[in-house]
C-alpha cells in the first residue's frame, strides 16, 4: 500500500490486526492436523539438538538416561532428522520472511527504559531457562501445549495453559522494572 | 478425503520433513506478523497494557478447534490419528507455572523467541540459549524427579470426556469464552489507554 | 438487515462468524469416529470374490527372505501356541485383543491363525474398522507347514513340478524345514518344527515393536 513511503522514512510497517494473524495461525495449525496429524511445536526441537549434541560427547550417558533416550528414537537415524527441527527451522526462516517484508528487522535488545543491557540478558537467560525447564516437566511449549492441545480440547492442555497465565500475571510485578 | 494425509501412507518420513518446513514457514510468519517477535509487546499483555497475546492464541485455537470440529463431523478427518498429548496433571500444571514466571522473566516463549531470534533480537538469542539450559537441567535431573514426571497420569483425555459434555457443547462454549475474552480485552486496552 | 451486517466492524463479523459455528456445533454431533463401524459389503465381497484378501505362503516367506518389513505379521493363536512355533517375524496379537488395538491405516497386515477360520473372522473386523490393507495367510500355518516347512513332490512329477520344487527345498531350508522328496523312506520322518531362533538374519530386521519417537513436544 504505502511501500513507497515506508521506504523512504524507513519506518517499519504496523503489525497485523491480532485477529486476522490469529486466524493465520489457527489455519496453518489446522493445516499441520489435517496433513500430519500432530499439532506444532517448539521446545522439543531444541530436546532433539541437546539429545543429538550429547549423543556426540557421551552415547552411554544419553542411552542411560530415559528423558534423552525417547529422542533418540531407534537409533537408526539423527535425531536431528525430526519433524520438530525442520518444523522450527521453518519457524526461524517464516519468522525472517515476515520481518523483511515489514521492514522490521534490526539487531538490538528488546527491553524497557529503566534497564541496563547486562541485567536485560542475564533476565533472559534466566527466564529462558525456567520455561525450558517448565515446558519439559510440562510436556510441551505455549506451541505444543497450549495451541495444539487447546484446539484438541486436550484437559492437560488447557490446565497447563490457566497456569502460565495465572504465573505470569502473579510474577508481573516483580519484573515491572524490566518492561515498563 | 483421507485426512490425517500423513497417517493414511500418502507420503513418507523424508516428504514429511518438507512440509514441516514448509508448516514451520506459515507458524513463523504469522508469528511475526502478530508482533511476537518483540519481548515488549508479549510481556505488555501482563501488564494489561496490550492484550495481543491473548486475542492471538485464542484466535488460533477457536480457527483449529472449529476446523477440526467441522472437518471431523463431515467425516474428512479421522480425529482418532490426530496425536493428543497425554494429561499428567499435577507435573503440567507445576510446569506451567514455572513456564508463565519464566515468560514474564525472559520475555518470549520458546516459539516466539525463533521469530525474534531472525529479527535480530540479542535478548532472544540469550533466551534460546538459556532454553538450552533449562532442558539440559531437566534432562539431567531427569532420573531424580522421574516419579513426579508420570504422576497424576490421566492418559489422553479431552474435555467433553472429562466433564461428559457433548463435544459440539464444549466448542461452543469455548467460542462464547473467547469472544467473551476479547471483549474484555478490549475494553481493558481502551482503559488502560487513558 | 444488510445495513446492519454492513456496519459492523472487522472484529464484529468475525465474533459473530465464530459464534455462528459455534452454536451450529451444539447440534452437529460428535466430530470422532464412534465404534459402531459402516461397512460397505458389496466392496467387502468383491475384495473376497477377486482374491485380493489373502496372500500365499510362498509370497510370504518370499518377503520374509527378502527382509521387507512393510507389512506387520500377526499369530492370531494363543501364547502358547506361539511360543511353540510361529512364522518368523509373527507378533502375537489374539484376536479378544484385535479389535482394540490401533494399526497405522497405511500399514500392511497379514493374519494367521491355525487353518483359516479365525484369520477369516479377524480379517473381516479389521476391514468393518476401515483397514483396507489387511490381508490372510491362505490355508493359515497349516499350509505353511505343508508348503514351506515339509514340502512335498508328487510321485510322478512334471519337468515344471520338478524345478519348482528345487526352488521350494532352498526355502524350506532357511526356515529350518524338512522337504519330502516323496520317495518312501523318506515319508516316515518325522516332521520336527524348527527351532524358532532360526533363521537368524531376519529376527533382528523386523519383529521386535518399532520404538517410535514421540509426536509431543
Amino acid at each position: 500500500m504505502n511501500q513507497t513511503e515506508n521506504e523512504n522514512t524507513f519506518q517499519p510497517k504496523p503489525y497485523s490486526n491480532p485477529y486476522l494473524a490469529g486466524i493465520g495461525l489457527g489455519l496453518v495449525l489446522l493445516l499441520s492436523f489435517v496433513i500430519m496429524g500432530r499439532g506444532l511445536g517448539a521446545s522439543g526441537a531444541f530436546s532433539s539438538a541437546i539429545t543429538a549434541a550429547l549423543d556426540k560427547l557421551s552415547p552411554e550417558h544419553v542411552k542411560s538416561n530415559e528423558f534423552y533416550s525417547e529422542y533418540l528414537g531407534d537409533g537408526t537415524k539423527s535425531p536431528l532428522k525430526d519433524w520438530l527441527v525442520f518444523e522450527v527451522i521453518g519457524v526461524f526462516a517464516g519468522g525472517l520472511l515476515s520481518g523483511a517484508l515489514a521492514g522490521r528487522i534490526k539487531k538490538g535488545i528488546e527491553k524497557g527504559p529503566r534497564v541496563s543491557n547486562s541485567s536485560r540478558l542475564l533476565f533472559a537467560f534466566i527466564g529462558g531457562a525456567l520455561m525450558g525447564f517448565g515446558a519439559k516437566l510440562a510436556r510441551g511449549c505455549t506451541s505444543g501445549q497450549a495451541l495444539t492441545g487447546g484446539a484438541l480440547l486436550n484437559v492437560g492442555s488447557w490446565a497447563f495453559m490457566m497456569c502460565v497465565f495465572a504465573g505470569a500475571y502473579a510474577f508481573a510485578y516483580f519484573m515491572r522494572r524490566q518492561w515498563q | 478425503m483421507n485426512a490425517p494425509f500423513f497417517k493414511y501412507g500418502l507420503f513418507g518420513d523424508d516428504f514429511s520433513l518438507v512440509v514441516a518446513f514448509l508448516i514451520g514457514i506459515g507458524f513463523g510468519f504469522f508469528l511475526e506478523r502478530a508482533g511476537f517477535g518483540s519481548a515488549k509487546k508479549l510481556t505488555a499483555q501482563f501488564y494489561f497494557i496490550d492484550m495481543s497475546v491473548f486475542k492471538v492464541m485464542f484466535t488460533a485455537i477457536v480457527t483449529a478447534m472449529l476446523g477440526l470440529y467441522y472437518l471431523g463431523v463431515l467425516g474428512l478427518i479421522n480425529l482418532s490419528l490426530v496425536y493428543l498429548t497425554p494429561t499428567y496433571l499435577i507435573p503440567q500444571i507445576l510446569g506451567g507455572l514455572i513456564l508463565g514466571i519464566g515468560f514474564v522473566i525472559g520475555g518470549y516463549c520458546p516459539g516466539t523467541s525463533c521469530v525474534a531470534v531472525s529479527t535480530g533480537k540479542i535478548d532472544a538469542l540469550v533466551f534460546l540459549i538459556g532454553v538450552v539450559a533449562g532442558i539440559f537441567a531437566f534432562g539431567e535431573v531427569f532420573p531424580l524427579i522421574k516419579n513426579f514426571y508420570y504422576s497424576s497420569d490421566m492418559g489422553q483425555l479431552t474435555l467433553p470426556q472429562l466433564l461428559n459434555i457433548p463435544y459440539g457443547l464444549i466448542v461452543f462454549l469455548v467460542v462464547l469464552m473467547a469472544v467473551g475474552g476479547f471483549i474484555g480485552a478490549e475494553f481493558v486496552e481502551k482503559k488502560m489507554k487513558k | 438487515m444488510k445495513s446492519f451486517i454492513s456496519k459492523l466492524n472487522i472484529k464484529q463479523k468475525l465474533a459473530a462468524v465464530a459464534l455462528l459455528l459455534g452454536i451450529i456445533a451444539i447440534f452437529a454431533g460428535n466430530p470422532y469416529k464412534d465404534a459402531y463401524a459402516k461397512i460397505d459389503t458389496k466392496e467387502i465381497a468383491l475384495i473376497i470374490q477377486k482374491e485380493l484378501d489373502h496372500i500365499t505362503a510362498e509370497e510370504l516367506a518370499d518377503w520374509i527372505i527378502q527382509g521387507k518389513s512393510d507389512y506387520r505379521l500377526i499369530d492370531l493363536r494363543s501364547e502358547k501356541e506361539f511360543e511353540e512355533y510361529h512364522i518368523p517375524t509373527a507378533e502375537n496379537i489374539q484376536l479378544t485383543m484385535l479389535s482394540d488395538y490401533t494399526f497405522l491405516p497405511a500399514e500392511k497386515i497379514i493374519l494367521y491363525s491355525e487353518g483359516g477360520i479365525h484369520s477369516a473372522q479377524a480379517w473381516f473386523l479389521l476391514v468393518a474398522k476401515g483397514y483396507r490393507n489387511a490381508y490372510m495367510l491362505k490355508g493359515g500355518l497349516e499350509e505353511w507347514k505343508d508348503k514351506i516347512l515339509f514340502p512335498t513332490i508328487s510321485q510322478n512329477p512334471s519337468p515344471d513340478e520338478v524345478k519348482h520344487f528345487e526352488k521350494i527345498k532352498e526355502v524350506s531350508k532357511y526356515f529350518g524345514g524338512s522337504p519330502q522328496t516323496g520317495k518312501e523312506e523318506n515319508v516316515t520322518i518325522k516332521q520336527t518344527l524348527p527351532k524358532l531362533e532360526m533363521p537368524k538374519q531376519v529376527t533382528p530386521q523386523v519383529g521386535t515393536q518399532k520404538k517410535k519417537k514421540k509426536e509431543g513436544c
